[in-house]
């Protein structure tokens, strides 16, 4: 690995919180209780994320979630690496579950979905990560 | 924070830190445990060491491979026989097990010599095995052995000798997960790399962190298998020591015991760009995703498809019999780590127990994050129970079952709580679709044994009915369920045999054939990263 | 025609027959009445023992670790064992004592186990406990010393020899048991109810096969009470029935207390049974009663049912614990089979001199050999590559593999046993001990011929 590729490594393990407290908090009820309906199915039935480290977890949360509210806004999704298509793989899964549990969503215009969806990153990074109480998140190694 | 606070831990109020209860509105960022600490002496912790997780957990089920420890010869006697990890060779690893028997000549004298007999004599006893862990102990890490540089000269005396090094001793940290860190990242770091395995599908995964506990790893290699996917490796269990150097090829690590294994598997994608897909096992909607999403991953999910469907069909029938006999039965977890999150929401799902506590000995507050997650409110959740903690929480809690060892379990009958075995299962295996009708199943057993009844009277006080001769787990489980669940003739108890996995070795599975374009795949992906 | 007694040429062991001091410490441990051991070192070395423990018993015991963690291995953990006596004590109001028992890395590490005994002694409990009966015990049970046999020597001498002071001299006798199962405990206080001797009976594990009653109030523990304990030195003799487990105690008594004892033998079989009842006549005096004339009688009837029709000339391996071995090789001969390998698991020097492995080796008129420092691949290569012929294995379960790869039928005995149900509440010694095992092992020759079809229809007419 070059001294750059280290330093860039480094960095993004010495990851700065986005959140410092719920970043749901002042928002509507509706959106609430739609983000809850959504975050409620991920912690009962994913694990990824739950990655034992903060900057990965950040990096799960972006990348399910973003393929996440591009497959339900029916967007191509792009993945040119196995990292990505992994991602993709969780998305999938995601977008058949919500259509299934939640029909409400389909009925969303994209720009919609995609604050929710926002929201629900928001929400999952403080959760999981920003908000945790997990002290093995900051360690620097696997 | 909910913290619980037990009566039996007020003189040591730090434990106060490591138990919480989840209540309304709480969330992981109000409510988790502290954990992976040091364990407090004298508090009859259930935690082993740090030797046993890297040995017994995770090295031993390696199959064709002589396990050495290298110290005192109880480390070995003590991890030996006392789990099931089968193999489809014979269960050689559960047979033999070998130490260097080290004396106290050996801890004043040094024991490097006497390391190198051992490993001569054990090649010499099984001329046909030729591959091999030392594991270090207390007493060699304290002593200073050099385990690797003599296990580097026999290599380089016996070619076609292999020898892997685990330098894990039991003090390594606060409990077997310090033991399960060490060797993913020796494992790594010496062995994978060291051997191109041959590749024969277009889809290869390696499935990482199974321990083919009754034949688990057989029952999940055979989805596998029949989707056309090459399993290039398990780690580790029924593995093979050769297939597990070949890692850094597979497509895909599929993860199923996060706590144990997640190392391997993130240190595979850091250096190979290989992705971390974590799975579960159990449970039909859980296992059905995953298989789905390996499908997916690949692009063939009508072959994962075909394989739920089918399953699906078969056993649904038999799960659904005992969940309409287990609604609302409450049930404590005190599983070791990954167990916690297995199984928190998929036996409340999809066999209708209620899940009224998740204990882990040696999980991190990561697998309390899942394991919370996905239990319900007012779950007690306890990070490394001691033995007055488990038995104030079975009295406050009032379980039907708990699920733990065989130790806590015999502690659990004594105050009239059927156990089942969660490390070893009972008559499992219990992953697959067969396997968790088989889990249903012997929950259903253990609460609605006959004897287990019979151990609550008290002939001195209570009254004993004197007309019948005998009660059957359905004169118990049926009463008061209506009549188009007793008299369904759709749902059946389980219908499978004693032994579940025997008949998949000598199994044949379809051909796929192979795209012409993809011979280079692996190198591709590698690329990729680098 | 040779016995011939040698120790293992390997260095190393393939599937060890023993584990280490520590485990026979914690036996000892678990059979005291309000006490909990603490072991002084890795968690493994409490865990797996509990476990095998439990395996073998079906029951829980207490025992803690002082956890001693990475910090401790480098810089001393002697810390460890302060907090955890303390944490113990708060939590277990009946605890009075606590055995300190060492293992291989806090031996090596150097922890002073003795010094922090005497420093919570000035201190902790003066201090925090100055009202309650506390007695720590320091045992030295390093794990590259010895095995769990000598440990369990060590721990019952160090209990003793804590305890043991003069008071009124009493017509009790000590009885050493030895690593036994509550059955033989059970079978050993039936023997001396008939003989009318009162007897403390060291270490008091029949209660190890306890209920499960209707409100859930039973836990296993030990019955030996510091009374018990203390009472050793006015005893008017000691009988130790095993060599190798709880000599050293009787030794100690002997010297210290001029409690005069008898060690030895181990009685399994009619004749060692007969020695042990002439033992008890002769240290007190009491007759041997027609009632055991009798059960002596219901016994040889047994026996003569089986003896020379079936077990005569049948090749036994025998494995274990030294005094159960040595027992069960002389009850063999006097059934007129053949142990052919007994396989003793540690280096002890003494098995050299041991005067039962000698008469063996002056008599025996058959191909025999005693190997000490023993593991299973002795007894495994032997039938696997050297043409040994076996008809019968006795041994605890660790063996089970040999008999079942080599299709070799067994009679489980010793410790541990956990892959057959209820063989710690039946008894190896005694006369009911010897009718048991003489029928446990014709049964397994059985089960055998059926399976194989081996002359099975020989037991057409029996």
């Amino acid at each position: 690995m070059s001294v750059t590729a280290k330093q860039a490594k480094a960095a993004e393990r010495k990851y700065q919180p986005i959140y410092t407290s719920n970043p749901l908090a002042d928002c509507d009820p509706l959106t609430q209780e739609r983000v809850g309906q959504l975050e409620n199915y991920i912690m009962k039935h994913c694990l990824w994320q739950f990655n034992s480290r903060g900057w990965d977890r950040r990096k799960q949360n972006a990348g399910i979630l973003g393929k996440t509210a591009q497959l339900l806004c029916g967007e191509p999704v792009d993945n040119p690496t196995p990292l990505e298509k992994c991602y993709w793989v969780d998305a999938v899964c995601l977008d058949r579950a919500y259509r299934e549990l939640f029909p409400w969503i389909t009925t969303l215009p994209a720009d919609e979905i995609k604050a929710l969806i926002k929201a629900l990153h928001a929400r999952l990074d403080w959760l999981t990560i920003d908000g945790s109480l997990n002290t093995e998140l900051i360690v620097q190694n696997y | 924070m909910p913290h619980h606070e037990f009566e039996c831990s007020k003189v040591i109020p730090e434990r106060k830190q490591h138990a919480v209860i989840k209540g309304k509105g709480e969330d992981l960022t109000s409510c988790l445990p502290k954990g992976y600490l040091n364990t407090i002496p004298g508090s009859i912790s259930e935690r082993g060491c740090a030797y046993c997780g890297a040995k017994h957990v995770i090295g031993t089920p390696m199959k064709d491979v002589i396990h050495i420890s290298h110290g005192p010869v109880g480390c070995t006697y003590d991890t030996w026989q006392t789990k099931r990890y089968i193999s489809d060779n014979d269960n050689y690893q559960l047979k033999y097990t070998f130490a260097t028997d080290v004396k106290e000549k050996h801890i004043v004298f040094g024991a490097e010599k006497l390391l190198k007999q051992n490993i001569l004599e054990a090649f010499k006893a099984f001329p046909k095995i030729k591959r091999m862990t030392i594991y270090q102990t207390c007493a060699t890490a304290l002593i200073g052995d050099d385990i690797d540089a003599i296990a580097q000269e026999v290599m380089d005396e016996l070619p076609g000798v292999d020898i892997f090094v685990c330098n894990s001793p039991g003090f390594a940290g606060p409990s077997q997960s310090g033991g399960h860190h060490k060797i993913n990242i020796a494992w790594i770091n010496q062995k994978v790399g060291t051997l191109e395995p041959e590749i024969t599908s277009d889809y290869v995964i390696n499935y990482v962190g199974e321990y083919n506990i009754q034949g688990d790893q057989e029952v999940m290699t055979d989805f596998f298998k029949r989707m056309g996917i090459q399993v290039l490796s398990t780690f580790t269990g029924n593995g093979s020591y050769d297939d597990l150097r070949g890692m850094h090829r597979a497509h895909l690590n599929v993860l199923e015991c996060a706590r144990s294994a997640e190392y391997i598997c993130d240190e595979l994608r850091e250096r190979y760009g290989i992705p971390r897909l974590d799975i579960d096992g159990f449970g039909f909607k859980a296992l059905g995703d995953s298989l789905r999403k390996i499908g997916l991953f690949f692009g063939i999910e009508e072959r994962a498809e075909a394989i739920i469907a089918e399953e699906t069909a078969r056993w649904q029938p038999e799960l659904d019999w005992y969940k309409a006999r287990l609604q609302g039965k409450k049930v404590c977890l005190w599983p070791g780590g990954s167990k916690l999150w297995h199984w928190a929401n998929a036996i409340q799902e999809e066999m209708g127990v209620k899940v009224v506590s998740v204990y882990t000995k040696f999980g991190h507050q990561g697998d309390m994050e899942k394991g919370i997650s996905r239990c319900g409110e007012g779950a007690l959740a306890i990070d490394d129970p001691n033995e007055l903690e488990g038995l104030e929480a079975l009295e406050m809690l009032k379980p039907d079952v708990i699920f733990t060892g065989k130790r806590p379990g015999e502690m659990a009958k004594k105050v009239g709580v059927p156990y089942l075995n969660a490390h070893a299962y009972h008559n499992g295996p219990y992953k697959g679709y067969e396997g968790w009708v088989r889990f249903a199943r012997d929950i259903y057993n253990a609460i609605y044994s006959p004897i287990h009844q019979l151990a609550m009277v008290d002939i001195s006080k209570d009254a004993i009915p004197t007309d019948r001769g005998f009660v059957t787990r359905r004169m118990l489980s049926d009463k008061g369920l209506p009549e188009e669940i007793t008299s369904s003739t759709v749902l059946s108890p389980y219908t499978g045999k004693f032994d579940s996995v025997s008949h998949l070795r000598t199994k044949t599975y379809p051909d796929f054939p192979r795209a012409a374009d993809t011979a280079g795949d692996a190198e591709e992906i590698i690329a990729v990263v680098e | 025609m040779t016995c011939e007694i040698k120790e293992k040429t390997r260095v190393g062991t393939v599937n060890p027959i023993f584990t280490c001091q520590p485990a026979g410490a914690q036996f000892v441990s678990i059979g005291v009445k309000d006490c909990i051991g603490i072991v002084h070192g890795g968690q493994g070395c409490v865990m797996f023992v509990r476990l095998i423990f439990s395996q073998h018993f079906k029951e829980s015991f207490e025992l803690a670790s002082s956890s001693v963690h990475e910090d401790g291995a480098v810089f001393g953990a002697c810390g460890r064992v302060e907090e955890g006596v303390d944490v113990l004590l708060s939590r277990y109001p009946n605890v009075k004592i606590i055995p300190i028992i060492t293992t291989c890395s806090t031996e090596i590490i150097g922890d002073d186990v003795d010094g922090v005994v005497r420093k919570l002694n000035e201190g902790l409990l003066k201090e925090k406990y100055p009202d309650r009966e506390v007695h720590l015990i320091p045992i030295h049970t390093p794990s590259f010393v010895g095995s769990m046999v000598s440990g369990y020597d060590v721990a019952v001498h160090d209990f003793v020899k804590y305890f043991s002071k003069k008071d009124k001299p009493s017509l009790k006798i000590n009885l050493i048991t030895g690593w036994v199962n509550p059955g033989d405990v059970t079978e050993l206080k039936h023997l001396l109810a008939e003989m009318d001797v009162e007897a403390n009976v060291l270490f008091e594990i029949e209660s190890f096969d306890s209920p499960l009653m209707p409100d859930g109030s039973e836990i296993s523990h030990g019955g030996t009470t510091i009374e018990d304990l203390t009472a050793t030195a006015d005893a008017q003799g000691t009988i130790a029935l095993n060599r190798y487990e709880g000599s050293k105690a009787a030794k100690f008594l002997e010297k210290r207390w001029d409690v005069p004892a008898i060690i030895g033998p181990t009685p399994i079989g009619i004749r060692n049974t007969d020695t042990f009842l002439q033992n008890l006549k002769s240290m007190t005096g009491k007759q041997i009663p027609q009632s055991l004339v009798r059960e002596r009688g219901i016994a040889m009837d047994a026996l003569t049912d089986l003896t020379h029709m079936f077990l005569a000339d049948k090749k036994v391996a025998i494995y274990g614990n030294p005094d159960l071995v040595i027992g069960l090789a002389e009850f063999c001969l006097d059934l007129e089979m053949k142990p052919v390998l007994l396989l003793l698991g540690d280096d002890n020097p003494n098995y050299k001199t041991d005067p039962r492995l000698l008469a063996l080796q002056e008599n025996v008129d058959f191909e025999m050999e005693v190997i000490t420092n023993a593991d299973f691949w002795e007894l495994e290569d032997r039938i696997k590559n050297k043409g040994l012929e076996l008809d019968l294995i006795l041994g605890h379960s660790k063996g089970r593999f040999v008999a079942i790869d080599y299709a070799i039928p067994m009679v489980r005995v010793g410790f541990p046993v956990y892959d057959r149900a209820g063989h710690y509440r039946y008894p190896v010694v005694g006369y009911k001990g010897a009718t048991w095992l003489a029928e446990q092992m014709a049964n397994a020759l059985f089960t055998d011929m059926e399976y194989k079809k081996n002359k099975e229809w020989i037991l057409n007419v029996w």
